[in-house]
Protein backbone atom coordinates (compact mmCIF):
# COMPACT_ATOMS: atom_id res chain seq x y z
CA UNK A 1 0.00 0.00 0.00
CA UNK A 2 1.53 3.46 -0.75
CA UNK A 3 2.30 5.43 1.84
CA UNK A 4 0.37 9.28 2.14
CA UNK A 5 0.86 11.98 3.29
CA UNK A 6 -0.40 15.48 3.87
CA UNK A 7 1.69 18.07 1.98
CA UNK A 8 1.19 21.77 1.85
CA UNK A 9 1.28 23.76 -1.59
CA UNK A 10 1.31 27.35 -2.16
CA UNK A 11 -0.01 28.86 -5.71
CA UNK A 12 2.32 31.09 -6.77
CA UNK A 13 -0.09 33.34 -8.90
CA UNK A 14 -2.89 33.84 -5.95
CA UNK A 15 -0.76 33.16 -3.04
CA UNK A 16 -3.19 30.81 -1.93
CA UNK A 17 -1.85 27.87 0.88
CA UNK A 18 -3.51 24.53 1.53
CA UNK A 19 -3.23 20.85 2.16
CA UNK A 20 -3.63 18.28 0.25
CA UNK A 21 -3.28 13.69 0.36
CA UNK A 22 -0.15 13.12 -1.22
CA UNK A 23 0.26 9.76 -2.09
CA UNK A 24 4.42 8.34 -3.05
CA UNK A 25 5.24 7.98 -6.32
CA UNK A 26 1.95 9.71 -7.69
CA UNK A 27 1.93 11.26 -10.74
CA UNK A 28 -0.43 14.59 -11.02
CA UNK A 29 -0.97 17.56 -12.29
CA UNK A 30 -1.74 19.89 -9.48
CA UNK A 31 -3.69 23.43 -9.94
CA UNK A 32 -4.92 25.77 -7.82
CA UNK A 33 -8.35 25.22 -5.77
CA UNK A 34 -8.96 28.64 -5.92
CA UNK A 35 -8.06 30.18 -8.93
CA UNK A 36 -6.68 26.86 -10.81
CA UNK A 37 -3.83 28.35 -11.81
CA UNK A 38 -0.55 25.24 -12.31
CA UNK A 39 1.77 27.41 -10.40
CA UNK A 40 2.49 25.26 -7.15
CA UNK A 41 5.02 25.25 -5.21
CA UNK A 42 5.35 22.23 -3.34
CA UNK A 43 6.25 23.36 0.40
CA UNK A 44 7.69 21.28 3.50
CA UNK A 45 6.07 17.92 4.51
CA UNK A 46 3.90 17.90 6.71
CA UNK A 47 2.24 14.79 8.57
CA UNK A 48 1.65 11.05 7.49
CA UNK A 49 -2.34 10.95 6.54
CA UNK A 50 -4.45 8.46 8.64
CA UNK A 51 -5.65 5.85 6.12
CA UNK A 52 -9.20 6.01 5.33
CA UNK B 1 -15.64 -18.58 -12.86
CA UNK B 2 -15.74 -20.42 -9.45
CA UNK B 3 -19.34 -21.97 -11.57
CA UNK B 4 -17.50 -25.32 -11.62
CA UNK B 5 -14.36 -27.43 -11.18
CA UNK B 6 -11.59 -27.45 -13.50
CA UNK B 7 -8.79 -30.41 -14.01
CA UNK B 8 -5.38 -30.06 -13.72
CA UNK B 9 -5.56 -29.91 -17.89
CA UNK B 10 -7.76 -28.31 -19.59
CA UNK B 11 -8.38 -26.40 -22.77
CA UNK B 12 -8.64 -22.85 -21.58
CA UNK B 13 -11.70 -22.01 -23.55
CA UNK B 14 -13.94 -24.05 -26.73
CA UNK B 15 -12.61 -21.44 -29.18
CA UNK B 16 -9.29 -21.40 -28.16
CA UNK B 17 -6.39 -20.41 -30.40
CA UNK B 18 -4.53 -23.34 -30.75
CA UNK B 19 -7.22 -25.75 -29.23
CA UNK B 20 -4.59 -27.55 -27.23
CA UNK B 21 -4.50 -28.46 -23.60
CA UNK B 22 -2.62 -26.69 -20.82
CA UNK B 23 -1.32 -28.34 -17.77
CA UNK B 24 -1.37 -25.91 -14.33
CA UNK B 25 1.13 -27.00 -12.16
CA UNK B 26 0.07 -25.71 -9.17
CA UNK B 27 -3.08 -28.67 -9.22
CA UNK B 28 -1.06 -31.03 -10.87
CA UNK B 29 0.52 -34.31 -9.21
CA UNK B 30 2.61 -35.55 -11.48
CA UNK B 31 5.76 -33.86 -10.11
CA UNK B 32 8.01 -35.56 -7.18
CA UNK B 33 7.24 -36.68 -4.30
CA UNK B 34 3.69 -37.80 -5.83
CA UNK B 35 3.52 -39.43 -8.99
CA UNK B 36 0.33 -39.56 -10.80
CA UNK B 37 1.53 -39.59 -14.80
CA UNK B 38 -2.20 -40.60 -15.78
CA UNK B 39 -2.26 -37.80 -18.56
CA UNK B 40 1.83 -38.61 -19.76
CA UNK B 41 0.57 -42.62 -20.18
CA UNK B 42 -2.30 -42.00 -22.21
CA UNK B 43 -1.38 -38.98 -24.33
CA UNK B 44 -0.25 -41.09 -27.18
CA UNK B 45 2.20 -37.93 -28.91
CA UNK B 46 4.33 -37.51 -25.76
CA UNK B 47 3.70 -34.33 -25.79
CA UNK B 48 3.33 -33.96 -21.61
CA UNK B 49 7.04 -32.97 -19.94
CA UNK B 50 6.70 -32.64 -16.44
CA UNK B 51 10.43 -31.13 -16.68
CA UNK B 52 9.22 -28.12 -18.68
CA UNK B 53 10.49 -25.22 -16.98
CA UNK B 54 9.69 -21.39 -17.83
CA UNK B 55 12.73 -19.66 -19.57
CA UNK B 56 13.31 -16.43 -20.47
CA UNK B 57 13.96 -15.70 -24.08
CA UNK B 58 15.58 -13.38 -26.09
CA UNK B 59 14.66 -11.97 -29.40
CA UNK B 60 16.07 -8.84 -31.40
CA UNK B 61 13.09 -7.39 -32.93
CA UNK B 62 12.74 -4.02 -35.19
CA UNK B 63 8.34 -3.68 -33.84
CA UNK B 64 7.02 -4.76 -30.97
CA UNK B 65 3.27 -4.58 -31.06
CA UNK B 66 1.22 -4.44 -27.51
CA UNK B 67 -1.39 -5.93 -27.39
CA UNK B 68 -2.45 -6.78 -23.38
CA UNK B 69 -6.12 -6.82 -23.18
CA UNK B 70 -8.14 -6.17 -20.47
CA UNK B 71 -9.22 -7.69 -17.48
CA UNK B 72 -12.74 -7.54 -15.77
CA UNK B 73 -13.86 -5.71 -13.00
CA UNK B 74 -14.77 -7.30 -9.40
CA UNK B 75 -17.55 -5.85 -8.65
CA UNK B 76 -17.00 -7.21 -5.21
CA UNK B 77 -16.73 -4.13 -3.32
CA UNK B 78 -19.65 -2.09 -4.06
CA UNK B 79 -21.21 -3.64 -1.44
CA UNK B 80 -24.74 -2.09 -2.88
CA UNK B 81 -25.08 -4.87 -5.12
CA UNK B 82 -24.62 -7.92 -2.86
CA UNK B 83 -21.92 -9.82 -5.02
CA UNK B 84 -20.49 -12.22 -3.73
CA UNK B 85 -23.10 -11.90 -0.49
CA UNK B 86 -26.49 -13.33 -2.94
CA UNK B 87 -25.93 -16.45 -4.59
CA UNK B 88 -28.56 -15.07 -7.37
CA UNK B 89 -26.21 -11.90 -8.18
CA UNK B 90 -23.58 -12.96 -11.16
CA UNK B 91 -21.63 -10.75 -13.30
CA UNK B 92 -21.80 -10.37 -17.60
CA UNK B 93 -18.35 -12.57 -17.95
CA UNK B 94 -20.35 -15.69 -15.39
CA UNK B 95 -23.81 -15.06 -17.31
CA UNK B 96 -21.59 -15.72 -20.61
CA UNK B 97 -20.70 -19.18 -19.13
CA UNK B 98 -23.82 -20.04 -17.96
CA UNK B 99 -25.85 -19.79 -21.18
CA UNK B 100 -22.48 -21.13 -23.45
CA UNK B 101 -22.78 -24.33 -24.61
CA UNK B 102 -19.29 -25.45 -23.44
CA UNK B 103 -20.12 -24.23 -19.97
CA UNK B 104 -20.39 -25.72 -16.51
CA UNK B 105 -24.43 -26.34 -17.37
CA UNK B 106 -24.01 -27.65 -21.06
CA UNK B 107 -25.89 -24.16 -21.80
CA UNK B 108 -28.82 -24.55 -20.11
CA UNK B 109 -30.45 -21.49 -18.15
CA UNK B 110 -30.27 -21.95 -14.36
CA UNK B 111 -29.76 -19.90 -11.04
CA UNK B 112 -26.78 -21.01 -9.16
CA UNK B 113 -28.93 -21.09 -5.68
CA UNK B 114 -31.03 -23.92 -6.88
CA UNK B 115 -30.65 -24.68 -10.56
CA UNK B 116 -34.41 -23.78 -11.61
CA UNK B 117 -34.54 -21.75 -14.95
CA UNK B 118 -34.86 -18.06 -13.39
CA UNK B 119 -37.62 -15.86 -15.74
CA UNK B 120 -37.04 -12.30 -14.23
CA UNK B 121 -33.79 -11.07 -14.79
CA UNK B 122 -32.31 -7.53 -14.23
CA UNK B 123 -29.45 -6.24 -15.85
CA UNK B 124 -27.49 -3.74 -14.23
CA UNK B 125 -25.82 -1.56 -16.59
CA UNK B 126 -22.27 0.92 -15.40
CA UNK B 127 -20.99 -1.81 -12.55
CA UNK B 128 -17.78 -0.67 -12.62
CA UNK B 129 -17.84 2.21 -15.26
CA UNK B 130 -18.60 6.02 -15.36
CA UNK B 131 -18.17 5.68 -11.90
CA UNK B 132 -15.32 8.09 -10.25
CA UNK B 133 -16.03 7.49 -6.92
CA UNK B 134 -14.51 4.28 -7.37
CA UNK B 135 -11.78 5.75 -9.75
CA UNK B 136 -13.37 4.32 -12.98
CA UNK B 137 -15.03 7.64 -14.97
CA UNK B 138 -14.35 6.18 -18.05
CA UNK B 139 -17.23 4.28 -20.17
CA UNK B 140 -16.13 0.56 -20.65
CA UNK B 141 -17.75 0.30 -24.34
CA UNK B 142 -18.74 -2.75 -24.66
CA UNK B 143 -20.95 -3.07 -21.81
CA UNK B 144 -24.71 -1.89 -23.64
CA UNK B 145 -24.26 -3.68 -26.29
CA UNK B 146 -23.53 -6.86 -24.39
CA UNK B 147 -26.44 -6.55 -22.27
CA UNK B 148 -28.65 -5.96 -25.21
CA UNK B 149 -27.09 -8.68 -27.14
CA UNK B 150 -27.98 -11.16 -23.78
CA UNK B 151 -31.66 -9.84 -23.42
CA UNK B 152 -32.20 -10.86 -27.39
CA UNK B 153 -30.50 -14.17 -26.49
CA UNK B 154 -32.70 -14.93 -24.33
CA UNK B 155 -35.83 -13.69 -25.64
CA UNK B 156 -35.01 -15.78 -28.60
CA UNK B 157 -34.49 -19.13 -26.38
CA UNK B 158 -36.76 -18.72 -23.57
CA UNK B 159 -39.30 -15.89 -24.62
CA UNK B 160 -41.32 -16.52 -21.49
CA UNK B 161 -38.48 -15.03 -19.57
CA UNK B 162 -39.13 -11.18 -18.22
CA UNK B 163 -35.97 -9.06 -18.94
CA UNK B 164 -35.65 -5.75 -17.29
CA UNK B 165 -31.99 -3.55 -17.91
CA UNK B 166 -31.07 -0.75 -15.33
CA UNK B 167 -29.30 2.14 -16.91
CA UNK B 168 -28.02 5.63 -16.70
CA UNK B 169 -27.61 5.87 -20.43
CA UNK B 170 -27.98 3.12 -23.72
CA UNK B 171 -24.86 3.98 -25.97
CA UNK B 172 -25.53 2.00 -28.75
CA UNK B 173 -23.33 4.03 -31.41
CA UNK B 174 -21.77 1.87 -34.06
CA UNK B 175 -23.07 -0.49 -37.52
CA UNK B 176 -26.79 -1.74 -36.42
CA UNK B 177 -26.36 -0.79 -33.14
CA UNK B 178 -29.54 0.89 -32.49
CA UNK B 179 -31.34 -1.62 -34.38
CA UNK B 180 -30.52 -4.12 -32.05
CA UNK B 181 -31.73 -2.06 -28.95
CA UNK B 182 -34.76 -1.62 -31.24
CA UNK B 183 -35.60 -5.04 -31.38
CA UNK B 184 -34.43 -5.89 -27.82
CA UNK B 185 -37.46 -3.55 -26.42
CA UNK B 186 -39.87 -5.05 -29.36
CA UNK B 187 -38.93 -8.79 -27.68
CA UNK B 188 -40.20 -7.33 -24.42
CA UNK B 189 -37.07 -6.23 -22.24
CA UNK B 190 -38.06 -2.97 -20.22
CA UNK B 191 -35.46 0.02 -20.00
CA UNK B 192 -35.46 1.83 -16.69
CA UNK B 193 -33.55 4.55 -16.21
CA UNK B 194 -31.82 4.56 -12.76
CA UNK B 195 -29.19 2.36 -11.28
CA UNK B 196 -30.34 0.63 -8.13
CA UNK B 197 -29.50 1.95 -4.75
CA UNK B 198 -29.82 -1.23 -2.96
CA UNK B 199 -30.56 -4.93 -3.63
CA UNK B 200 -32.13 -7.21 -0.68
CA UNK B 201 -32.78 -11.19 -0.92
CA UNK B 202 -35.83 -12.43 0.30
CA UNK B 203 -33.70 -14.98 2.42
CA UNK B 204 -37.09 -18.21 1.56
CA UNK B 205 -37.25 -17.65 -1.99
CA UNK B 206 -33.56 -16.25 -2.93
CA UNK B 207 -35.56 -14.06 -4.78
CA UNK B 208 -33.72 -10.82 -5.34
CA UNK B 209 -35.53 -7.18 -4.24
CA UNK B 210 -34.22 -4.45 -6.37
CA UNK B 211 -34.31 -0.91 -5.16
CA UNK B 212 -34.05 1.90 -7.70
CA UNK B 213 -35.27 5.52 -8.41
CA UNK B 214 -36.94 5.46 -11.67
CA UNK B 215 -35.15 9.12 -12.92
CA UNK B 216 -37.98 8.84 -16.01
CA UNK B 217 -40.79 8.73 -13.80
CA UNK B 218 -39.28 10.12 -11.02
CA UNK B 219 -40.71 7.23 -8.86
CA UNK B 220 -38.93 5.16 -6.15
CA UNK B 221 -39.40 1.34 -7.72
CA UNK B 222 -38.88 -1.48 -6.29
CA UNK B 223 -38.37 -5.04 -8.51
CA UNK B 224 -38.32 -8.69 -7.45
CA UNK B 225 -36.38 -10.65 -9.73
CA UNK B 226 -34.62 -14.40 -9.48
CA UNK B 227 -31.38 -13.09 -10.75
CA UNK B 228 -29.22 -9.98 -11.35
CA UNK B 229 -26.93 -9.72 -13.48
CA UNK B 230 -23.71 -7.37 -13.23
CA UNK B 231 -22.88 -6.13 -16.18
CA UNK B 232 -19.69 -5.47 -14.92
CA UNK B 233 -16.95 -2.83 -16.73
CA UNK B 234 -13.37 -3.58 -18.44
CA UNK B 235 -9.69 -2.14 -17.17
CA UNK B 236 -6.44 -1.90 -18.59
CA UNK B 237 -4.05 -5.42 -17.53
CA UNK B 238 -3.19 -5.57 -14.25
CA UNK B 239 0.20 -5.99 -15.36
CA UNK B 240 0.49 -3.11 -17.50
CA UNK B 241 3.37 -0.56 -15.20
CA UNK B 242 6.04 -3.14 -15.71
CA UNK B 243 5.33 -3.41 -19.63
CA UNK B 244 5.23 0.53 -19.82
CA UNK B 245 8.38 0.61 -17.87
CA UNK B 246 10.31 -1.78 -20.29
CA UNK B 247 8.69 0.27 -23.05
CA UNK B 248 8.75 3.66 -22.20
CA UNK B 249 5.38 3.78 -22.80
CA UNK B 250 2.84 6.47 -20.70
CA UNK B 251 -0.73 5.96 -19.78
CA UNK B 252 -3.60 8.26 -19.72
CA UNK B 253 -5.10 9.06 -15.96
CA UNK B 254 -7.44 6.05 -16.55
CA UNK B 255 -4.69 3.76 -17.31
CA UNK B 256 -4.63 2.72 -20.77
CA UNK B 257 -1.52 3.44 -22.33
CA UNK B 258 -1.33 6.58 -24.75
CA UNK B 259 -0.83 6.76 -28.68
CA UNK B 260 1.27 9.18 -30.02
CA UNK B 261 -1.51 11.65 -31.22
CA UNK B 262 -4.84 10.67 -31.04
CA UNK B 263 -5.49 12.41 -34.48
CA UNK B 264 -2.65 11.33 -36.69
CA UNK B 265 -1.04 8.23 -34.71
CA UNK B 266 -3.62 6.56 -33.44
CA UNK B 267 -1.90 2.88 -33.05
CA UNK B 268 1.56 4.20 -32.46
CA UNK B 269 3.24 5.03 -29.33
CA UNK B 270 5.11 7.91 -28.34
CA UNK B 271 8.45 5.20 -28.04
CA UNK B 272 8.82 4.52 -31.86
CA UNK B 273 8.40 0.83 -33.32
CA UNK B 274 5.83 0.08 -31.02
CA UNK B 275 2.64 0.09 -31.94
CA UNK B 276 -0.57 -0.41 -29.91
CA UNK B 277 -3.66 -2.81 -30.44
CA UNK B 278 -6.90 -3.54 -28.64
CA UNK B 279 -8.32 -2.40 -25.09
CA UNK B 280 -4.98 -1.59 -24.00
CA UNK B 281 -4.84 1.76 -25.49
CA UNK B 282 -8.92 2.42 -25.16
CA UNK B 283 -11.68 0.52 -23.94
CA UNK B 284 -13.04 -0.92 -27.78
CA UNK B 285 -15.16 -4.04 -29.12
CA UNK B 286 -14.24 -6.44 -31.28
CA UNK B 287 -14.38 -4.84 -34.81
CA UNK B 288 -12.45 -2.07 -33.37
CA UNK B 289 -9.77 -3.82 -31.92
CA UNK B 290 -9.27 -5.93 -35.12
CA UNK B 291 -9.43 -2.61 -37.36
CA UNK B 292 -6.86 -1.00 -34.61
CA UNK B 293 -4.52 -4.94 -35.11
CA UNK B 294 -4.47 -4.40 -38.66
CA UNK B 295 -3.47 -0.45 -38.85
CA UNK B 296 -0.41 -1.77 -36.24
CA UNK B 297 1.09 -4.42 -38.26
CA UNK B 298 0.11 -2.45 -41.26
CA UNK B 299 2.44 0.26 -39.44
CA UNK B 300 5.27 -2.43 -38.18
CA UNK B 301 5.34 -3.95 -41.55
CA UNK B 302 6.31 -0.73 -43.10
CA UNK B 303 8.53 0.31 -40.55
CA UNK B 304 10.38 -3.40 -40.84
CA UNK B 305 10.03 -2.87 -44.53
CA UNK B 306 11.60 0.79 -44.92
CA UNK B 307 15.29 -0.45 -44.95
CA UNK B 308 16.48 2.97 -43.69
CA UNK B 309 14.77 4.56 -40.85
CA UNK B 310 14.47 8.55 -40.96
CA UNK B 311 14.44 10.45 -37.95
CA UNK B 312 14.16 14.00 -36.92
CA UNK B 313 16.71 16.22 -36.99
CA UNK B 314 16.17 17.93 -33.77
CA UNK B 315 17.75 15.22 -31.16
CA UNK B 316 20.40 15.49 -28.76
CA UNK B 317 24.17 15.19 -29.26
CA UNK B 318 26.70 14.38 -26.63
CA UNK B 319 30.29 16.21 -26.84
CA UNK B 320 32.41 13.00 -25.00
CA UNK B 321 35.39 15.92 -23.49
CA UNK B 322 32.49 17.87 -22.08
CA UNK B 323 30.30 15.04 -20.50
CA UNK B 324 31.28 14.52 -16.36
CA UNK B 325 30.17 11.48 -16.36
CA UNK B 326 27.27 11.79 -13.43
CA UNK B 327 24.52 10.19 -15.76
CA UNK B 328 21.85 12.52 -14.69
CA UNK B 329 21.03 12.91 -18.55
CA UNK B 330 20.31 9.01 -18.93
CA UNK B 331 17.77 9.35 -15.71
CA UNK B 332 16.07 12.26 -17.25
CA UNK B 333 15.56 10.70 -20.78
CA UNK B 334 11.88 9.90 -21.13
CA UNK B 335 12.89 7.21 -24.09
CA UNK B 336 15.59 6.22 -22.68
CA UNK B 337 17.53 6.70 -25.30
CA UNK B 338 20.74 7.90 -23.35
CA UNK B 339 23.11 5.22 -22.66
CA UNK B 340 25.32 5.42 -19.55
CA UNK B 341 27.28 3.15 -17.21
CA UNK B 342 29.11 4.22 -14.16
CA UNK B 343 32.41 5.95 -14.66
CA UNK B 344 31.74 5.96 -18.92
CA UNK B 345 30.21 9.45 -20.81
CA UNK B 346 27.19 8.74 -21.74
CA UNK B 347 26.11 8.02 -25.75
CA UNK B 348 22.74 9.16 -26.99
CA UNK B 349 20.70 6.29 -29.41
CA UNK B 350 19.93 8.80 -32.18
CA UNK B 351 17.33 6.39 -33.84
CA UNK B 352 15.61 6.59 -30.04
CA UNK B 353 16.07 9.93 -29.33
CA UNK B 354 12.61 12.43 -29.71
CA UNK B 355 14.19 15.93 -29.45
CA UNK B 356 12.88 16.72 -26.02
CA UNK B 357 15.48 18.42 -24.53
CA UNK B 358 15.06 17.66 -21.39
CA UNK B 359 18.76 16.00 -21.26
CA UNK B 360 20.17 19.22 -22.61
CA UNK B 361 18.61 21.33 -20.12
CA UNK B 362 19.88 19.37 -17.32
CA UNK B 363 23.09 18.94 -17.77
CA UNK B 364 24.80 21.47 -16.64
CA UNK B 365 28.21 21.36 -17.46
CA UNK B 366 27.34 22.15 -21.10
CA UNK B 367 28.25 18.72 -22.70
CA UNK B 368 25.07 18.27 -24.84
CA UNK B 369 23.75 19.92 -27.81
CA UNK B 370 20.15 20.17 -28.84
CA UNK B 371 20.13 20.49 -32.67
CA UNK B 372 17.94 23.18 -33.59
CA UNK B 373 17.40 24.55 -30.10
CA UNK B 374 20.51 24.88 -28.73
CA UNK B 375 21.38 26.82 -25.51
CA UNK B 376 23.35 29.58 -27.33
CA UNK B 377 20.40 29.80 -29.61
CA UNK B 378 17.96 30.02 -26.80
CA UNK B 379 19.81 32.49 -24.77
CA UNK B 380 20.81 34.61 -27.74
CA UNK B 381 16.87 34.75 -28.61
CA UNK B 382 15.94 35.86 -24.27
CA UNK B 383 19.14 38.13 -24.78
CA UNK B 384 17.38 39.62 -28.06
CA UNK B 385 14.16 39.60 -26.93
CA UNK B 386 14.75 41.76 -23.83
CA UNK B 387 17.35 43.70 -25.28
CA UNK B 388 14.94 46.84 -25.23
CA UNK B 389 12.88 47.66 -22.42
CA UNK B 390 12.19 44.42 -21.18
CA UNK B 391 10.91 46.10 -18.21
CA UNK B 392 7.65 46.07 -20.10
CA UNK B 393 7.81 43.10 -21.76
CA UNK B 394 5.53 39.72 -20.23
CA UNK B 395 8.71 37.05 -21.24
CA UNK B 396 7.73 33.25 -21.45
CA UNK B 397 8.75 30.25 -22.88
CA UNK B 398 5.66 27.79 -24.78
CA UNK B 399 6.40 24.17 -25.78
CA UNK B 400 5.66 23.93 -29.37
CA UNK B 401 3.04 21.11 -29.17
CA UNK B 402 0.50 23.00 -27.05
CA UNK B 403 1.07 26.03 -25.40
CA UNK B 404 2.86 27.83 -28.34
CA UNK B 405 -0.16 26.25 -30.11
CA UNK B 406 -2.62 27.63 -27.54
CA UNK B 407 -1.54 30.96 -28.30
CA UNK B 408 -2.05 30.35 -32.01
CA UNK B 409 -5.52 29.47 -31.51
CA UNK B 410 -6.08 32.37 -29.05
CA UNK B 411 -4.81 34.45 -32.15
CA UNK B 412 -6.93 33.03 -34.32
CA UNK B 413 -10.21 33.10 -32.45
CA UNK B 414 -9.47 36.84 -32.15
CA UNK B 415 -9.18 36.41 -28.24
CA UNK B 416 -8.14 39.67 -26.85
CA UNK B 417 -4.69 39.58 -24.46
CA UNK B 418 -2.28 42.36 -23.52
CA UNK B 419 0.14 42.82 -26.46
CA UNK B 420 3.35 43.20 -24.04
CA UNK B 421 3.63 39.02 -24.07
CA UNK B 422 7.20 37.63 -25.46
CA UNK B 423 7.36 33.96 -26.42
CA UNK B 424 10.62 31.18 -26.87
CA UNK B 425 8.99 28.24 -28.68
CA UNK B 426 10.94 25.10 -27.36
CA UNK B 427 10.16 21.57 -28.55
CA UNK B 428 9.24 20.52 -24.88
CA UNK B 429 9.02 22.69 -21.62
CA UNK B 430 11.26 20.53 -20.13
CA UNK B 431 14.24 22.17 -22.69
CA UNK B 432 14.12 25.07 -20.63
CA UNK B 433 16.61 25.47 -18.60
CA UNK B 434 17.83 27.08 -15.12
CA UNK B 435 20.04 29.09 -17.20
CA UNK B 436 17.61 30.57 -19.43
CA UNK B 437 15.19 31.37 -16.47
CA UNK B 438 17.83 32.78 -14.67
CA UNK B 439 19.27 34.68 -17.63
CA UNK B 440 15.78 36.17 -18.60
CA UNK B 441 16.26 37.79 -14.78
CA UNK B 442 19.50 38.76 -15.49
CA UNK B 443 18.14 40.95 -18.63
CA UNK B 444 15.60 42.20 -16.74
CA UNK B 445 12.48 40.60 -17.23
CA UNK B 446 10.11 41.36 -14.66
CA UNK B 447 8.32 38.37 -14.92
CA UNK B 448 8.96 34.84 -16.58
CA UNK B 449 6.52 32.32 -17.40
CA UNK B 450 6.90 28.53 -18.36
CA UNK B 451 4.77 26.59 -20.30
CA UNK B 452 4.25 22.72 -21.15
CA UNK B 453 1.46 20.64 -22.39
CA UNK B 454 -1.33 19.53 -19.55
CA UNK B 455 0.12 16.16 -17.85
CA UNK B 456 -1.84 13.43 -20.14
CA UNK B 457 -0.88 15.28 -23.37
CA UNK B 458 2.78 15.77 -23.21
CA UNK B 459 4.17 14.62 -26.81
CA UNK B 460 7.41 13.17 -25.00
CA UNK B 461 6.01 10.71 -22.68
CA UNK B 462 6.62 12.02 -19.77
CA UNK B 463 8.96 14.96 -19.81
CA UNK B 464 7.30 17.73 -18.55
CA UNK B 465 7.62 16.17 -15.29
CA UNK B 466 10.89 17.65 -15.91
CA UNK B 467 9.68 20.61 -16.12
CA UNK B 468 7.78 20.98 -12.33
CA UNK B 469 11.13 19.69 -10.80
CA UNK B 470 12.99 22.11 -12.27
CA UNK B 471 10.91 25.36 -11.45
CA UNK B 472 10.50 24.17 -7.86
CA UNK B 473 14.09 24.17 -7.59
CA UNK B 474 14.37 27.65 -9.46
CA UNK B 475 11.23 29.42 -7.01
CA UNK B 476 13.62 28.10 -3.89
CA UNK B 477 16.68 29.86 -5.62
CA UNK B 478 15.20 33.18 -6.58
CA UNK B 479 13.55 32.99 -2.59
CA UNK B 480 17.50 32.32 -1.58
CA UNK B 481 18.77 35.19 -3.49
CA UNK B 482 15.87 37.74 -2.19
CA UNK B 483 14.24 37.83 -6.00
CA UNK B 484 10.37 37.45 -5.30
CA UNK B 485 9.54 33.65 -6.57
CA UNK B 486 6.61 34.49 -7.82
CA UNK B 487 7.75 36.85 -10.85
CA UNK B 488 8.55 33.14 -12.09
CA UNK B 489 5.10 31.33 -13.52
CA UNK B 490 4.35 28.09 -14.62
CA UNK B 491 1.36 26.42 -16.62
CA UNK B 492 -0.05 24.27 -18.39
CA UNK B 493 -1.71 24.91 -21.42
CA UNK B 494 -2.91 22.52 -24.43
CA UNK B 495 -3.38 23.71 -28.10
CA UNK B 496 -7.24 23.95 -27.80
CA UNK B 497 -6.96 26.48 -24.45
CA UNK B 498 -7.18 29.57 -26.41
CA UNK B 499 -9.32 31.06 -23.92
CA UNK B 500 -6.68 29.63 -21.05
CA UNK B 501 -3.45 31.15 -23.02
CA UNK B 502 -5.44 34.69 -23.33
CA UNK B 503 -6.36 34.50 -19.52
CA UNK B 504 -2.95 33.15 -18.57
CA UNK B 505 -0.82 36.27 -20.70
CA UNK B 506 -3.82 39.17 -18.77
CA UNK B 507 -2.57 37.45 -15.41
CA UNK B 508 0.57 37.80 -16.38
CA UNK B 509 0.14 41.26 -17.33
CA UNK B 510 -1.31 42.00 -13.99
CA UNK B 511 1.54 40.67 -12.29
CA UNK B 512 3.96 42.36 -14.17
CA UNK B 513 2.75 45.84 -13.31
CA UNK B 514 3.46 44.83 -9.78
CA UNK B 515 7.12 44.52 -10.09
CA UNK B 516 8.84 47.54 -9.13
CA UNK B 517 12.13 48.65 -11.22
CA UNK B 518 13.97 48.34 -7.53
CA UNK B 519 13.36 44.62 -7.56
CA UNK B 520 14.31 44.27 -11.40
CA UNK B 521 17.57 46.03 -10.95
CA UNK B 522 18.03 43.47 -7.28
CA UNK B 523 17.27 40.31 -9.46
CA UNK B 524 19.77 41.86 -11.89
CA UNK B 525 22.57 41.84 -9.28
CA UNK B 526 21.49 39.06 -7.02
CA UNK B 527 21.37 35.97 -9.96
CA UNK B 528 24.51 37.44 -11.74
CA UNK B 529 26.28 34.19 -11.83
CA UNK B 530 29.31 33.59 -9.07
CA UNK B 531 33.00 33.40 -10.77
CA UNK B 532 34.01 30.20 -10.39
CA UNK B 533 36.11 28.67 -7.73
CA UNK B 534 40.14 28.14 -9.42
CA UNK B 535 40.47 24.13 -9.04
CA UNK B 536 43.22 23.79 -6.42
CA UNK B 537 46.48 22.71 -8.51
CA UNK B 538 48.92 20.24 -7.37
CA UNK B 539 51.55 22.76 -8.24
CA UNK B 540 50.93 24.19 -4.47
CA UNK B 541 50.48 20.70 -3.13
CA UNK B 542 54.07 20.26 -4.29
CA UNK B 543 55.52 22.87 -3.15
CA UNK B 544 54.06 22.86 0.19
CA UNK B 545 56.84 21.88 3.03
CA UNK B 546 56.51 18.35 3.71
CA UNK B 547 57.20 17.01 7.35
CA UNK B 548 59.75 14.67 7.45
Amino acid sequence: MATTTIESFRCMMCEHEYEEKVSKGEDVERSCPKCRSNSIRHLKKKKVAKPN
Amino acid sequence: MGLSSRRAVYIPFPQAVPCSYILNMDDCLGINPIACGKCAEVCEKDAINYDDQGEVVTRDVGAIIVATGLDVYDPTEMDEYGYTRFENVITSMEFERLICAGGPTDGHFVRPSDQERPKRIGFIQCVGSRNPKIGRPYCSNICCMNTIKDTLLLADHYPDTQNSVFYQDIRASGKSFEDMFQRSKEAGTRYIRGLPGDIDEDPKTRHLIVTVENTTSGKLERHELDMVVLSVGVQPSADRDKLASMLTLSKTSDGFFMESHPKLKPVDAPTRGVYFAGFCESPKDIKDSVCQAGAASSRAGALLNAGEIKIEAITSVIDGEACSKCGLCAKVCPYGAITWQKGEVAAVVEAACAGCGACGATCTFGAITMRHFTDDQLIAQVRAILAEKPEDKVFGFACNWCSYAGGDMAGISRIQYPSTNRVIRTMCSARVSEEMVLEAFRCGAPVVLVSGCHYADCHYIDANRQTVKRVQKLWNKLEKAGVRPERLQLEWISAAEGQKFAKVMRQMEELRQTVTADEIAHAREALKPKPKKKPKTKEKEETAPTAS
